[in-house]
């Protein structure tokens, strides 16, 4: 045997010849694209190779419709993340163990992950209530991130009566998914806030104890006594009034934040492959692998802190 | 609303997608966070209670670690009192074995001395006699009389007498 050389646990041969392969795609991709074209002039390579400039467009197309209810290629895309998620999920808890295999030991690591998130930030109890909410928006952003980096979306056409229409789009570049999570996050806030706080966490929005306390005081002590008060009173309506706002702020922002993330990297993703078609796309992927973890991280995390903010009890208010 | 419509909000796609995340909640909640949540919460108590069991065997193993050297202990402290009291008995057979010896040398010299001794007295004794009984015929012989035997004899008998005294002294 002679002495171990290679790269990567290739033998350099192997190492040389890949990136060859590379650099020959790499440059045919080049010269097809736009750029280098604008740059050497045509070099007379077959068209077909190019890839057509992309026209991102930001409504979801509807590619059919489901007793007269539109169905645009971001909800199959939707239901494609859906059908995955639950059919994995399906397959690996059908036969759980106690001791794992190894895509339950995965999943059930993945999970305990999250669920250790959800503790860590919420405390124990709070925390496998939270869970479940957390974890379906985590999982459903990132799912939907990373199945749309799969061949086949944005690719694959159909016919209908609009025209040539894709068939499947990430969901999360349909403004009405963030939206839809984004109004759902909403509501479990509001829920949760409702559930276990009662009427105390409308308080929260409509704070016109100090006030109303302050007039009574004015009546009995006078204009000098209660003025402070009136004051605190006022500001506190005003803070109430804030605190409404932000929670439908929350929605914009959730909303914005996702879509904006995921069709800007859908968009370079387009953008990167027309301008250099084939190799130079894929540190983009890497990115977007990325991006789509982030995204999802944030937000279940937000969703996360914004319940444990909602259930928690302002001590001072609550007196 | 024609900026939002630009957007691509549509408000069927928006109901479908939130149908969409609430039937995702539910599978997911059967199939996924249920499962896996007895699962993790059977496995930690499991641990836990294995834990517990290991710290019950752990404390048990010291407990009858413990109790064997306190057992050994007292067998060695047994042993030692037993080879303790065979040594003393081991002694006193010995000094008492040593004393009746001497004592039985003793008197078997004490006999071996009173023996030689009557002997002694008896020799003497019978020399006495002989010689006295010489002495008598001696003179009997020189004075060619026959002499008061018994009164002789008395005299005699004084003068030796006094002379074991003589000599004894």
């Amino acid at each position: 045997m002679p002495e171990k050389k290679g790269c990567l646990g290739c033998s350099f041969p192997v190492i040389v010849g890949v990136l060859l392969v590379f650099l020959v795609l790499f440059v045919v991709g080049f010269a097809i694209g736009p750029l280098g074209k604008s740059m050497f002039g045509d070099l007379g390579l077959p068209s077909w190779l190019a890839v057509d400039q992309p026209h991102p467009e930001l409504p979801a197309e509807v590619v059919f419709h489901l007793f007269g209810f539109p169905i645009t290629n971001s909800v199959i895309g939707a239901w494609f993340t859906i059908i995955f998620l639950v059919g994995f999920s399906y397959a690996v808890t059908r036969r759980m163990k106690l001791i794992p295999s190894r895509l339950q030991s995965l999943f059930e690591s993945f999970l305990g992950w999250l669920y250790n998130f959800c503790q860590s930030v919420a405390g124990e109890k709070n925390g496998r209530r939270f869970f479940p909410v957390v974890a379906t928006i985590f999982l459903f952003v990132a799912l939907n991130a990373w199945l749309s980096l799969l061949p086949g979306f944005g690719s694959i056409t159909v016919e209908t009566a609009e025209g040539e229409v894709h068939l499947l789009r990430g969901a999360n570049t349909d403004i009405n998914m963030p939206l839809a999570l984004a109004l759902m996050s909403f509501v479990f806030v509001e829920f949760f806030g409702l559930r276990s706080r009662g009427f105390h966490y409308l308080g929260k929005f409509v704070n016109v104890g100090q006030f109303f306390r302050s007039i009574g005081q004015l009546f009995r002590g006078g204009l000098r006594a209660s003025l402070s008060g009136l004051i605190t009173g006022a500001i506190n309506i005003f803070v109430g009034f804030l605190e409404a706002l932000s929670e439908l702020v929350r929605i914009v922002s959730f909303t914005f934040r996702l879509f904006g993330n995921m069709t800007a990297g859908e968009i370079l993703l387009l953008m990167a492959m027309f301008l250099i078609p084939w190799l130079f796309a894929l540190p983009f992927y890497g990115l977007e692998l990325l991006v789509g973890f982030v995204q999802a991280l944030i937000f279940g995390g937000l969703t996360l802190v914004f319940l444990t903010v909602a259930v928690a009890s302002h001590g001072g208010e609550a007196a | 609303m024609g900026g939002l419509a630009s957007l691509g909000i549509s408000m069927p796609t928006l109901l479908a997608q939130i149908i969409n995340f609430v039937i995702l909640f539910g599978l997911l909640y059967l199939v996924a966070y249920k499962p896996i949540m007895r699962m993790l919460d059977e496995r930690s108590r499991k641990i836990k209670e294995s834990m517990e069991r290991t710290e019950f065997i752990k404390q048990q193993a010291a407990r009858a670690e413990e109790e064997a050297a306190e057992r050994i202990e007292a067998a060695s402290k047994e042993g030692q009192e037993v080879i303790a009291r065979a040594m003393r008995t081991g002694e006193e057979v010995r000094r008492g074995a040593e004393q009746q010896s001497r004592q039985e040398a003793e008197s078997l010299i004490a006999k071996a001395r009173a023996e030689i001794q009557r002997e002694r007295d008896e020799a003497i004794g019978e020399l006495r006699k002989e010689f006295a009984d010489l002495t008598i015929l001696a003179a009997e012989k020189v004075i060619d009389r026959s002499l008061d035997k018994k009164a002789h004899r008395q005299i005699i008998d004084r003068v030796l007498e006094e002379s074991t005294q003589l000599k004894k002294g």
